[in-house]
């Protein structure tokens, strides 16, 4: 049977305030960190203190002697390679945490200290294999991919303007406020129960199943509430699996999050990404071709730090692209919210509004004329789909985002800003996916004889307000309000779901949510039909009432339901890739969104301050289901993007091999005194259903605020972090302001 | 070191001084007899020795108007007595360092970084954490603007921000939205929802009478 969203919506598309927002804001709500258990017993890990070491000898004698020890689980042993500062060696298990630090300081560890490499751009003149073998190679400098475009080699011969640039982002840390960690606890039938820090709840359950050999069942992880996860947390990590082996060793439950500088330097990072780039054009400003040779870092790991086959980022050049993957002895990279699209957006828009300048041309203009087209064939097979909208999506947003911040009247030709404090105005634009996943996504919907509605799901809210989505969605259909909604949220028993990755959650989710609660409330007119002498198929749902269509009859919900007696009306509603890609579906969930924003900027040109004075943000992300919690993504994600462009760096010590910044003082993040004037626009499309918005409004914000500062200067100030060092030094270069 | 006042040391129950020397660090104690003493300094005997530590302690806290008693080692910060001891877990541990302002208390009023201070320090102070902003569903005028406004999401950051706009409106009543941004200006949300929280500032500032009807509730 086709699914459907409600014709007319009442909740669907407002303003519903978080349903958690006051358990949150006045503390009561228990994060992972915040579970203290009877008997708990406080962890931490012994982590190494070289990028590059071979451990000689490891005596933890006098430490289990210490007082309080509990337990010591062994991660490496005498003889293991560590691959960087930072990488786990033991963990250790204390009644008090002053007693497990004291005790990790008593652990007696030799190491033979090895060379390393920590900065990837070292290893370009010379590579110094000091990374763990792959395929019997220790090469820090993996094979180069490269990709060319039939039309390449035809576009750059036919460009009459060929302008050149290097351009890069440096490695960031998710920097989460709730770390990594969990506490693990068994019971005395052997089954372990996590409170875990995660975005992967039933994926944490079964990957402990899988350590320690245990049916899925005998394991539960439960995270109601979580401090943040930005792509860094996607199961128990090795800190969930030493707390587990601690607490059934101790025989008691044990708590372990990380510390501070290990957040930083094992919690998370996304990899850099630094290019030469080269793109020709017509006069008129139709760009030719596009090139680019980049590298970046993926840590100790091996992945892409850019998305190869979206470089050109959005638009679509003839192209001729390479990236190089460093591996250097740094902690491996993690997934952050929209992996890899900032640096691709950085690669290809830096460039656009240089070319833009040499053109003389309005950089809006020049992105108009370069939009991708829609695609005929996407326009007949998959209407909603991005193909076949992208043209005309991008074109309305610019057009919402260029009325927005007064584009016309502020923007300038680069450098034509006057005074000491230049103002600056710069675009950006970005994609993403955001659609449902292939796994199956479900929502259990309970009607009881009292009236009271219970939603049950075991999906996490990161803070995304998913736990009111699924309030407001099953509100919507059963015409209750939110807050009528009982929610079991966030454990892994609760049936299945996936992790929040990709923006995904929303639009595997929220359908999950439609069916069940639609099928709740057709068990509950079953049930109830013959006991208010009505026809199940007359009766219908209004606001707080059951109607009887035929007769014209109305109950109180509370009323109605009561007849159900002993009974209760239940319904599982589940979701996927699949389920969404049916043709009789296709308005529930899609997948691809747009986006623009435009940054303004005031550079001081005597001290290279940037300060950044607004960003405008519009943003389709199909169906708009809570207008409130939306927008907040938006508004976060440009913040986040904000702290990209101005503020965030990793900074490695050559010598030592160590972060210097691994805290929240040299690692910096803006204040509310930091930020611009943030103007959200939803560029709502409810004919497409559900798409996920996480993700996308992080993608651009940095480029807009690097191209704003280009329009104030005149000058391309090449690598976030935008510092005042930077702006002094790309001033200093190209001979001062003006 | 100069023996200029510390007024958050001075004014708890033990002096940051008093506790150094009656806890017995003997490096601690080397450095402080390099610094120029004062007559305080010269006078000893004024001040109550009491041998602390390194022994657990026994400790008794106000925390939201009750006394919650527990043993701990004086090194133990107010922050990790308050979350590991005590249970009370609103203020939250991020950096631990004095910096991102997540672990946020009063002190007799004052906002104060918990974890930048001994337990001991705040043994006869009034403690109040963002868990007294609600009373019986009844929330304060603070953590309502948050929730109305969407001034939080994953939250992790929210009752440090709320603690810190609660005593700024405490001290000024009539404080101007960039008044309150400078007190929140210790505290570091890493979802991104400055925007929200100057809704909510702009609609606090606007509204002070009903501001200060629930801060004399509260």
């Amino acid at each position: 049977m086709a699914t459907s969203w409600p014709k007319k919506r009442r909740l669907i598309g407002s303003k519903i305030q978080r349903l958690d927002g006051p358990a949150k804001a006045t503390g009561k709500a228990k994060y992972s960190y915040d579970i203290n258990r009877k008997g708990m017993l406080h962890a931490v890990l012994l982590r190494s203190p070289y990028a590059h070491a071979k451990i000689k000898s490891l005596d933890t004698n006098d430490a289990e002697k210490m007082p309080g020890v509990k337990a010591i689980h062994p991660i490496k042993n005498v003889g293991d390679e560590l691959f960087w500062a930072g990488e786990e060696i033991l963990g250790l298990a204390a009644d008090t945490e002053e007693h497990a630090l004291d005790a990790v300081r008593a652990v007696k560890i030799e190491y033979e200290v090895l060379p390393h490499l920590v900065k990837e751009e070292d290893a370009l003149k010379n590579d110094p294999q000091t990374v763990s073998p792959v395929g019997g190679k220790r090469t820090n400098v993996l094979a180069a991919k490269e990709a060319t475009s039939e039309g390449f080699e035809k576009g750059m011969a036919d460009a009459a303007m060929i302008v050149e640039g290097s351009y890069g982002v440096p490695t960031i840390c998710h920097q989460c406020l709730e770390a990594h960690g969990l506490v693990a606890e068994w019971n005395a039938d052997g089954e372990l129960t996590v409170w875990a820090s995660t975005q992967a709840v039933t994926a944490t359950a079964a990957i402990l199943a899988q350590h320690f050999r245990l049916p899925a069942n005998k394991v539960k992880c439960i995270t109601h509430y979580m401090g943040g996860g930005f792509g860094s947390k996607f199961g128990p990590d090795i800190q969930g699996i030493v707390a587990a082996e601690l607490a059934r060793k101790a025989q008691a439950p044990v708590k372990l999050m990380l510390d501070r500088a290990s957040e930083i330097t094992a919690g998370g990072s996304r990899p850099s990404a630094y290019g030469k780039v080269k793109i020709g054009a017509t006069k008129d400003g139709k760009v030719t071709a596009y090139e680019v040779d980049c590298y970046g870092t993926p840590g100790v790991g091996l992945s892409d730090t850019v998305t190869f086959n979206a470089l050109p980022y959005v638009y679509p050049f003839e192209y001729k692209r390479k990236h190089t993957r460093i591996r250097t002895n740094t902690q491996l990279q993690r997934a952050m919210r929209a992996p890899n699209h900032p640096q691709n957006c950085a690669l290809t828009e830096f460039i656009l509004d240089d070319l833009a300048a040499k053109l003389e041309m309005d950089p809006m203009q020049l992105r108009l004329k370069n939009l991708p087209q829609n695609d005929a064939n996407a326009i007949q097979n998959a209407p909603h789909s991005l193909p076949a909208l992208r043209h005309t999506i991008y074109t309305r947003e610019i057009e919402i985002a260029a009325a927005l911040s007064k584009w016309k009247e502020k923007w300038h030709p680069p450098g034509k800003s006057p005074g000491i404090v230049k103002h600056g105005i710069g675009m950006a634009l970005h994609t993403w996916a955001g659609q449902a996943v292939p796994q199956r996504n479900e929502c259990t919907v309970i009607i009881r004889a009292d009236g009271s509605v219970t939603a049950r799901t075991s999906t996490q809210d990161l803070g995304t307000g998913q736990r009111t989505v699924t309030a407001l969605v099953t509100a919507e259909i059963l015409g209750l309000e939110p807050e009528q909604i009982a929610l079991e949220f966030g454990e892994s028993p609760n049936g299945a779901s996936s992790g929040s990755g990709g923006s995904t959650t929303i639009p595997s989710q929220a359908p999950a949510t439609l069916r069940a609660a639609t099928a709740a409330r057709d068990e509950l007119f079953a049930k109830i039909a013959p006991k208010l002498q009505a026809k199940a198929e007359d009766l219908v749902l209004e606001r707080g009432k059951v109607v009887d269509r035929a007769s014209g009859k109305s109950w109180d919900w509370k009323k109605a339901c009561a007849a159900l007696g002993e009974e209760k009306a239940q319904a599982t509603g589940f979701w996927t890739a699949a389920e969404s890609n049916k043709p009789e579906n296709k308005d529930v969930s899609s997948s691809g969104v747009g986006g623009v924003q435009i940054a303004e900027v005031l550079v001081d040109t005597e001290t290279g301050v940037v300060r950044c004075t607004q960003i405008v943000a519009v943003q389709d992300c199909g169906m708009v289901v809570n207008r409130l919690t939306c927008e907040s993504q938006v508004a976060g994600g440009v913040i986040m993007g904000l702290n990209y462009a101005l503020f965030e760096e990793r900074i490695m010590d050559r010598a030592t091999g160590r972060q210097v910044n691994p805290d929240m003082e040299f690692y910096k993040l803006g204040g509310i005194e930091d930020m611009p004037k943030i103007l959200v626009h939803l560029h709502d499309m409810p004919e497409r259903g559900v798409i996920g918005v996480g993700e996308p409004p992080v993608i651009s914000t940095h480029a807009a605020i690097g191209n704003a500062i280009f329009n104030a200067l005149g000058v391309r100030v090449p690598h976030t972090p935008f510092t005042p060092e930077r702006v002094l030094a790309a001033l200093a270069a190209k001979g001062g302001g003006q | 070191m100069s023996d200029l006042p510390e007024y958050d040391h001075a004014e708890a129950g033990l002096s940051r001084r008093d506790f150094l020397r009656t806890s017995g660090a003997a490096a601690t104690a080397a450095a402080l007899a390099e610094a120029p003493l004062t007559h305080a300094e010269e006078a000893p005997a004024k001040i109550a020795t009491k041998a602390i530590g390194p022994q657990p302690v026994q400790l008794t806290l106000d925390v939201n108007g009750a006394a919650m008693t527990t043993t701990i080692e004086p090194r133990v910060t107010l922050l990790d007595a308050l979350r590991n001891y005590l249970d009370v877990t609103g203020c939250k541990r991020v950096c631990d360092r004095g910096t991102c302002g997540a672990c946020t208390v009063m002190l007799d009023g004052k906002p104060v970084y918990s974890c930048t201070l001994l337990a001991l320090e705040a043994e006869g102070k009034k403690i109040r954490t963002a868990e007294s902003l609600i009373d019986g569903g009844k929330l304060d005028a603070v953590p309502a603007a948050f929730v109305k406004h969407d001034a939080q999401q994953c939250g992790f950051c929210t009752p440090g921000f709320v603690v810190a706009m609660r005593a700024a409106f405490d001290q000024n009543p009539n404080a101007t939205p960039a008044e309150i941004e400078e007190a929140l200006s210790g505290n570091i949300c890493r979802c991104g929802t400055y925007q929200q929280m100057r809704d909510a500032i702009a609609a606090l500032c606007k509204n002070q009478p009903g501001l200060g009807a629930r801060r004399k509730e509260g």
